[in-house]
């Protein structure tokens, strides 16, 4: 056809020489069947045409139709209805925002968690310790209670508790990061030198790796960065998307002497690590092959990636490898904003990560932490050689409140990770040693017996800050079967009772418990006799605020044979941090009460099991607040 | 072969097919995007009265729409400075309103701009989630003063459309 279209141009100023001397058919009978042909076609083309205008002008019509939005009832602010939540558990788009009073939202302040004086905070970033000075680094918008502008916060401390707020670090000031300064880590070098990889949004939101060094390494604060002059060192590769390519790891050498960081990312529905090489942290090689992947969990966030020992209890520099060594692969999927990991095992000669059971793979199998937690990532603290961990704690009330009160979240008490032994199939997390320091009165109830259903009033003075230690005894062997269907998230919390169950603390409660947030253990037996334990933390009754976050956070926790039942709370006005088992199942939640507040809040035991009675033994520390100031930089 | 006066009209013909086509295309787009939200009506609208929505993929359908919220809100802070003037009994819950209409436009529409075009959705979502909320806080604020309130069209307009645009922000997530 195209040739002779061709053609047919070409003759259009000359005519064809009669130069045929072939049979000549009347020409008028040689050009009826083309003609017909393409009469019918361009009639078929004209008739669908108008078919599609007129459908097009149809539509135009049923689009200028219809009239005003639809008419809705005005709202009252002060009653309380079903409620939306403007984070991401959402109900019916009908808000009832609470009449939040000042004295409510500066109580939701915490006294020793790290937060920024006001704004919004996202993911911890470049963790290390250099001189004596352990720093944290934080997504931070210096203009607003929400995210945006981001520019990475600095803060110095010499115990990880009480900190020192410093002037930004890095903010968005190059094409390659000016919509924004995003997550990174830091490695050290053997020579001291520190190396820092961080993902920066180009001027066209383009997602590439830069490469940033403290101006002055002998500056136990490292106030000032430098940015690489040829930054960026890394962009996005052919098959990744621009916007899937971001959060560089702490690198790890590889056994051919180089370097080697992880990138998360995604193909399709696909969540994959990939890793790139490097001797000098300027010139990168992408390896062929991704270090792992799993189908269907989408988009890898903050991948973090490092060793375990399997048989000491210190951490392990992130170089490490071996025979008594397990990786930790851990990755932050943005399709449900939680934080998944595995435990496998690491093949340094061909880069790739197995997990130990791929029924618990990465994204489909263990959390980080159960309840509201997100972007953690860990580093090796060669000071005290501990593997810490660091996590984002967002805010579960609604923004206009964060705007309110002008600032929205906190990072979590850093946590020591350890590979759990007894049970070779998890990790444990524990709060460093350091926020002990800030125990001052201790409360010790002993041998408190709990019949079903009763509820005992702890007095601990203010209740607002504290540190929390409980265990229980409990009988399982007398019942058969019982719940054996139970599910933290899916049950009505510490309502529910069972017979095994629920039974645990209340903590941040008003005197007649109309706001509460209990904690607790849910015992469960299946059919073949064996017993599960449930480990969650109910907000359903944590506020007579309607708009708040008021799920269930929870899961199962391994208890073996001869354990006994333990949780430690860190309880710090808004926040609560759950641990269960030594950090075996860890829950993160965050409370916004209006009642059960300064003086106000109260602890109680209970035991809400209908065929079981629970002796309980509990210590209980008032907490000090940690001092968190800016740095006296003048006399520095 | 003599130059085919067929062949060129159906070339022209089927050009014109596929600009018509592409063009239904764009609107199928739009009209998708807009089913499932609150009120497709009102998200036809917002979205067809901006030109870029002809060629826009989803993110730029959610960018027109956080402008539309901008639009409102700055319409909105406009009107509360003349109410100000001619209804000084209300100055309180004015006040009250003129402040979270500001977190509407200084905050959230800038924060779910830049969430859009850096491909992190999920925080676009909270700011036009807020902006609802925050046009409930200003409506309910005449009633804590124990007043009637002379903005309820133009707080149920803002609601609606940042619950609109929400909803197409989720078609992202």
């Amino acid at each position: 056809m195209a040739t002779d279209l061709e053609h047919a141009t070409s003759t259009i100023y000359s005519p064809l020489p009669d130069s045929d001397n072939g049979y000549h058919p009347p020409s008028s009978e040689r050009r009826r069947p083309i003609a017909l042909l393409s009469g019918i076609f361009l009639s078929m083309l004209l008739f669908s045409s108008l078919i599609a205008l007129i459908l097009n002008q149809h539509n135009q019509h049923d689009i200028d139709h219809v009239k005003s939005p639809l008419v809705k009832p005005v709202s009252r602010g002060v009653s309380h209805g079903v409620s939306e939540k403007s984070n991401s558990q959402l109900l019916s788009s009908d808000v009832e925002v609470y009449p939040w009073t000042n004295a409510m939202l500066s109580w939701q302040r915490t006294g020793f968690h790290f937060q920024p004086p006001k704004n919004w905070m996202n993911d911890p970033n470049g963790p290390l310790y250099h001189m004596g000075w352990y720093h944290l680094f934080y997504q931070y918008n210096r203009d607003a209670a929400v995210w945006g502008n981001i520019t990475w916060g600095h803060a110095i401390s010499t115990d990880l508790i009480n900190w020192y707020h410093l002037p930004f670090a890095m903010v968005p000031d190059q094409w390659y990061d000016i919509n924004g300064v995003w997550t990174g880590s830091a490695t050290i070098l053997p020579d001291g030198r520190i190396v820092m990889l961080y993902t920066g949004d180009t001027n066209e939101e383009v997602q590439v790796q830069n490469l940033a060094y403290p101006a002055n390494l002998s500056d136990p604060l490292l106030l000032d960065w430098i940015k690489y002059s040829n930054n960026p060192v890394m962009v996005p590769p052919p098959g990744i998307g621009t916007k899937d390519f971001r959060d560089p790891t702490t690198a790890w050498l590889g056994p051919n002497g180089k370097w080697r960081v992880a990138i998360g990312s995604k193909v399709n529905k696909t969540g994959i690590t990939l890793v790139y090489e490097t001797t000098d942290f300027t010139s990168y090689a992408l390896l062929d092959e991704v270090m792992h992947a799993v189908p269907g969990t989408g988009m890898w966030e903050c991948v973090d990636f490092y060793p375990v020992s399997t048989t000491e209890s210190n951490g392990l520099d992130t170089s490490v490898n071996g025979p008594s060594v397990k990786h930790v692969l851990k990755s932050s999927l943005d399709d449900d904003k939680n934080d998944y990991y595995a435990l496998g095992t690491y093949d340094s000669i061909s880069n790739k990560w197995t997990p130990d059971d791929p029924n618990l793979d990465v994204g489909i199998g263990l959390r980080v932490d159960y309840g509201k937690y997100y972007a953690s990532k860990t580093f090796y603290d060669q000071n005290k050689q501990r593997r810490l961990l660091w996590g984002w704690i967002g805010e579960t009330d609604s923004e206009a409140a964060d705007i309110l009160k002008g600032w929205a979240s906190v990072q979590s008490i850093p946590r020591e990770v350890v590979f759990d032994r007894k049970t070779g199939t998890n990790i444990l997390q524990w709060p460093i040693k350091e926020v002990e320091k800030l125990r001052s009165k201790s409360w010790v109830y002993q041998k408190v017996l709990l019949e079903p259903g009763c509820l005992v009033s702890l007095d601990v003075g203010l209740a607002t800050q504290l540190d929390i230690i409980a265990t229980f005894d409990i009988e399982t062997q007398t019942i058969e079967e019982a719940d054996a269907g139970y599910n933290c998230t899916t049950s009505g919390g510490s309502f529910s009772r069972g017979a095994f169950g629920p039974f645990g603390l209340v903590v941040l409660a008003d005197e007649t418990r109309t706001e509460q947030t209990p904690v607790y253990f849910y015992i469960t037996k299946g059919s073949d006799g064996v017993a599960r334990t449930h480990f969650c933390a109910d907000q359903t009754k944590s506020s007579t605020a309607s708009d708040v976050t008021k799920l269930v956070y929870g899961s199962n926790v391994h208890v073996l044979e001869g354990e006994t039942l333990s949780m430690r709370l860190l309880v710090d006005h808004s926040i609560v941090e759950s641990f269960a088992q030594g950090g075996r199942t860890v829950i993160t939640s965050r409370v916004y009460p209006t009642k059960a507040i300064y003086t106000s809040a109260k602890v109680f035991l209970f035991n809400n099991a209908t065929g079981v009675s629970v002796t309980a033994n509990v210590n209980v520390w008032n907490m000090d607040s940690a001092r968190i100031d800016h740095f006296p930089l003048g006399q520095h | 072969m003599k130059f085919s006066f067929p062949l060129t009209i159906l070339l022209l013909l089927l050009l014109l097919q596929q600009t018509l086509l592409s063009a239904m295309a764009d609107i199928q787009l739009i009209k998708n995007t807009c089913k499932g939200t609150p009120s497709s009506s009102l998200c036809l609208k917002i979205l067809l009265a901006d030109p870029k929505s002809q060629n826009a993929d989803l993110t730029g359908l959610a960018l027109i729409g956080v402008d539309a919220v901008n639009n409102k809100g700055l319409e909105i802070l406009e009107q509360i400075v003349a109410l100000k003037k001619s209804r000084q009994e209300l100055r309180p819950a004015l006040d009250h309103c003129a402040e979270v209409y500001h977190a509407v436009v200084d905050a959230d529409v800038p924060s779910s701009r830049d969430a859009l075009r850096t491909g992190v959705a999920k925080f676009a979502e909270q700011g036009m989630a807020d902006s609802a909320v925050e046009a409930q806080v200003c409506e309910g604020s005449f009633g804590e003063h124990g007043r009637t309130s002379p903005m309820t069209g133009s707080n149920n307009a803002m609601d609606d459309v940042a619950n609109v645009v929400r909803a197409i922000i989720r078609k992202l997530l």
